[in-house]
């Protein structure tokens, strides 16, 4: 049975699209069949990362129940020309400012429903389509969308930073949403501050000092890269830049995450 | 003198049981409630309550295993929520009674099963 995989953040701007869109075709790459799911319906984002809406539904119309997950779904493998027996398959958001006014002024019962659908995902796309994973790009913080997706998760990836007031945030939302939905949830230090002469030192130096302070596995110290930030958060390191050490991080946090 | 034959015995007992596993249930409710020192009345809200993230986060933690479990499962008897919270029938038989006081979930007994999900 494959597995559903949020990626969340406390802040906003720490990386989760790019993390989200790295893992998913760098998983694709490895074989695996793959369904990467924009679920901030806030700001949605991977339409203009992925340059691509042409679906004839948004994942908004599957939570509205308006039509079914596979509707939702855009077939990007050939596009992305990727082989090996992988799919990866794209739902997105609408990011139309009516959409985004519409999906904030939800009520409970809505909301409650939409978590209905979310954990019906297990059945239509793990079960019936057998993938391997589903990736949500969740939305930062603690709000609605966010939790729904967090309680469907069977793993929490945590992109964090080394900012503070990302890192109390995150230490309590570890304290007062992942524990108490007994969450399996593993740490991504991003954007980290370490210089390139005691690279493996300074590098579990931190990850030691974060999983003391959130109690929880960190599963990489990713460095800050210029190019990176350069690229707009748009790049897909797999197939455009696979000899960057970007590309090579996310390749052990991918193989560790097939190991769960 | 009416004769017992076999077969009314076992309809009998199967009467009994039945009956015993709904005086139970009743049982489980309350011993459940005064536990959590609480009154049905003060469960029992005017409107139904929408089982959201916001509520289950704001339940005890002990409730909140159950509803999320059943939300997981969209339908299921207190074996089933418990074969998955690895918790023991009666217990957790206890806390889904309590979620249907609270609003936050419908029970319907079919046959001899009793079935507890989310109104959608």
């Amino acid at each position: 049975m494959g597995k559903i995989i949020a990626v969340h953040s406390y802040k906003g701007g720490t990386g989760k699209t790019l993390m989200s869109i790295n893992l998913a075709t760098t998983l694709v790459a490895h074989g695996k069949k793959v369904a990467l799911l924009d679920l901030d319906f806030r700001a949605p984002s991977l339409y203009a990362a992925l340059k691509t809406n042409d679906s004839e539904y948004w994942l908004n119309d599957y939570l509205n129940n308006v039509c079914e997950i596979k509707r939702t779904l855009i077939d990007l493998t050939e596009k992305y020309d990727f082989k090996n027996g992988g799919q990866f398959l794209v739902g997105l958001a609408n990011p139309h400012t009516e959409a985004i006014r519409d999906m904030g002024a939800k009520d409970r019962k809505w909301e409650m429903r939409a978590l209905g659908r979310l954990l019906a995902l297990k059945n239509s796309l793990l079960n019936d389509m057998e993938l391997d994973y589903i990736i949500f790009d969740t939305s930062p913080g603690l709000q609605y969308s966010s939790i729904n997706a967090i309680v469907s998760a069977d793993i929490v990836l945590v992109v964090t930073t080394q900012d503070t007031s990302d890192t109390q945030g995150t230490k309590r939302m570890i304290q007062e949403l992942y524990d108490l939905f007994d969450k399996k949830a593993l740490l991504l230090l991003n954007k980290t501050l370490i210089g390139t002469t005691s690279f493996e030192k300074e590098k579990n130096e931190i990850a030691k000092h974060y999983e003391s302070l959130h109690t929880l596995p960190v599963l990489e110290v990713i460095p800050c890269f210029c190019d990176v930030l350069r690229a707009g958060g748009t790049i897909m390191f797999v197939k455009e830049k696979p000899d960057h050490p970007f590309a090579k991080i996310v390749e052990e946090i991918a193989g560790r995450i097939e190991k769960i | 003198m009416a004769i017992v034959t076999e077969k009314s015995q076992t309809r009998l007992l199967e009467k009994i049981k039945e009956c015993l596993d709904k005086l139970n249930e009743k049982m489980e409710v309350f011993i459940e409630l005064q536990k959590n020192e609480q009154k049905p009345e003060n469960l029992l809200p005017g409107l139904p309550e929408a089982l959201d993230v916001m509520t289950l986060l704001s339940l005890p933690d002990h409730l909140r295993k159950t509803a999320i479990t059943l939300c997981k499962l969209g339908e299921a008897t207190a074996d089933e929520v418990a074969e998955n919270t690895k918790r023991a029938r009666a217990v957790e038989s206890g806390y889904l009674n309590q979620l249907v006081l609270m609003g936050y979930l419908k029970k319907e007994r079919r046959g001899r099963k009793t079935y507890f999900y989310v109104e959608k």
